[in-house]
Parts: structure tokens; C-alpha cells; sequence
């Protein structure tokens, strides 16, 4: 099946397809979904290479996974940022046990508005902050307001109950909120 | 006065928006490295499985020597056969052998030399 035939199918079917040796299925897949990996990567590490790394690897187990895959008990893209998520988790528990004092504190300048369009330093200085919540607080708030995933959702992918994704958002948007109150002028906060 | 949630909301979707239109793109040569992964994991399911290898056991070999079935076929029977013989040997094959067996001398004249007498 040709890859611009393949777009109006769903993942599942697509990685029914990969597993039966169809290569346009990969690259439809690859295509479909590694900005949104990459992007869910960068947002919990906050480190482009480390998200370049976790990606690859969360594909790298799609495609592993594929021939078991078990039509209709759980989406792709739930599954897939389950697995970001663990991935991204065990990096940073493994860079805080080997080498706390190695990860670079946020660079205060970073966001300035002479540097960059101000929806950019916006954008950074959320990466910042959102750099410092714990682990899972940081996944319920960037799945929940910046992937748009519903709270049944997120429950599925953090296994958790969705009063648990409500209450992590919740305490995790309380603390961005705390930690960028003080930069509202310098990014133009009051301006819209 | 502490912020209520929809306060913080208003302060933070400016952040949240600003994030979801500068997400982080996976570069050209990350694509290329997955195109890699699914091309090798497709190549590895399609190997066929390898055969389980042969075991040539002493028992193969000798097997084959023989000539194989038909000739261990009739090792077998012989086997089978001579090992009843041993078991139950048939009657009237050694009935009466020590009353109705004799002497025959094949060289009478030797034996008269041997003897060295004059019989």
C-alpha cells in the first residue's frame, strides 16, 4: 500500500501492516508519531539529545511490540507515551543517582525576550520551570495542558485514578504558576 | 491572597500555548535512525527460523551403515529368531542325539599307525 494511501488509516491498523513487512507502514508511522514522541520527550527531560535518544528507543519498541500488538485494548499513541514517560523517568532517576551536581541549573538568561520571539522565550521559560516539579507532576500537567489528553486518559497512561491526575495537575500548575510569577513582565505576561 | 485555580490557569495557557507551538522537532537524521530500526526489525522477522541441526549420534551412523531400514529390519528378525531358538528350542532336534550318534572314522589307517600296535 502506497505511504500516501496510508494516511486516513488508524495506528493500530498501520502497525498490523509493519508487522506483516509492509515498509510504507513504518514510514507512515515514523512520520505520524515521532514529532509527538519527541515532543513529549523534550518536554519531560527538557534536554534535546537525551529526547532524541528516548524517542528513538520508544519507536524501537513499537516496532518490536508490533506483532503481539492486541488490536483494541489500548491506543498507540497511550502506549507509546507510557512508555516515554518510564523512559524519561528512569533517565533522570539514573543522571540523579550518578551524577547529581553534573545537571546544569536552568541558565537565568535563557529566556530573554532580546534573544528570542517572546512566545519562544515563553516556551522555554515553561520548560524551565516545568523542569524543576517532580517527575510525575511534570507528566500529568504537560499531558493533561500542552498534549490536550483528557484526565481518562492520562489516568490509563500514568495508571493511575483520574482524582490522582487531577490532584497532580493541580499541585503541579499551583507550582509553575509560583515559579514563573516573578518573570511576567520580562515575557510580556501581562500584554494579552 | 492566594490564586484560585482558574487565576493560575489564565497566567499559565499563555505558557502552555507558547509551548505547544514551539515543540521540539526530532532531527532529520533521528528519522533516518528509526527508518533504520523498523527496516531491521522487519528484515529480522522475516529470516526464516533455523532448522534444528541434526544430531549425528553414534546410533545415526551405524543406522546408516547398515544399509538402513530394510537391513535393520532383518537384524532385527534374526535377533528375534535366535533368541527364541535359545529360549524354547523346538523338540526332536537333539531328542535321542546321544543313542542314535556315532563314530565315523574318516582315516582308520592313521589311527592304526598311531596306535603303533599291531591290532
Amino acid at each position: 500500500m502506497p505511504l500516501d494511501t496510508m494516511s486516513d488509516e488508524p495506528d493500530e491498523v498501520l502497525l498490523a501492516l509493519f508487522a506483516n513487512g509492509n515498509a510504507s507502514a513504518a514510514r507512515a508511522l515514523t512520520a505520524r508519531l515521532t514529532q509527538r514522541v519527541m515532543g513529549h520527550a523534550y518536554r519531560l527531560l527538557g534536554n534535546h539529545a537525551e529526547a532524541e535518544d528516548v524517542t528513538q528507543e520508544a519507536m524501537l519498541r513499537l516496532w518490536k511490540i508490533a506483532p503481539d500488538w492486541r488490536q483494541g485494548e489500548a491506543k498507540v499513541t497511550t502506549w507509546l507515551y507510557r512508555v516515554v514517560a518510564n523512559l524519561c523517568i528512569d533517565l533522570r532517576r539514573r543522571a540523579r543517582g550518578v551524577a547529581l551536581d553534573s545537571i546544569p541549573d536552568p541558565e537565568d538568561g535563557r529566556a530573554s525576550v532580546t534573544d528570542h520571539m517572546q512566545a519562544e522565550a515563553r516556551a522555554e521559560a515553561l520548560q524551565a520551570a516545568l523542569d524543576q516539579l517532580p517527575d510525575r507532576q511534570r507528566q500529568a500537567v504537560v499531558l493533561r495542558h500542552i498534549e490536550g489528553l483528557a484526565n481518562p486518559e492520562i489516568a490509563e497512561i500514568m495508571e493511575i485514578t483520574t482524582e490522582a491526575v487531577e490532584s497532580l495537575t493541580a499541585r503541579g500548575k499551583r507550582a509553575l504558576t509560583a515559579a514563573l510569577a516573578g518573570r511576567q513582565e520580562e515575557l510580556g505576561y501581562g500584554d494579552e | 491572597m492566594a490564586m484560585s485555580d482558574k487565576d493560575d490557569m489564565l497566567g499559565l495557557e499563555v505558557f502552555f500555548d507558547a509551548a505547544r507551538r514551539h515543540a521540539a522537532e526530532p532531527s532529520v537524521a533521528l528519522l533516518a535512525r528509526i527508518d533504520e530500526d523498523a527496516q531491521a526489525v522487519q528484515a529480522l522477522a522475516r529470516r526464516p527460523a533455523p532448522h534444528p541441526t541434526r544430531r549425528h549420534t553414534l546410533s545415526c551412523q551405524l543406522y546408516r551403515l547398515l544399509g538402513g531400514w530394510p537391513a535393520v529390519t532383518g537384524l532385527a528378525t534374526a535377533a528375534m529368531a535366535g533368541v527364541w531358538l535359545g529360549i524354547s528350542l523346538p523338540e526332536g532336534i537333539l531328542d535321542g542325539a546321544g543313542e542314535s550318534a556315532y563314530l565315523i572314522d574318516v582315516a582308520p589307517e592313521l589311527a592304526f599307525d598311531l596306535a603303533g600296535g599291531d591290532f
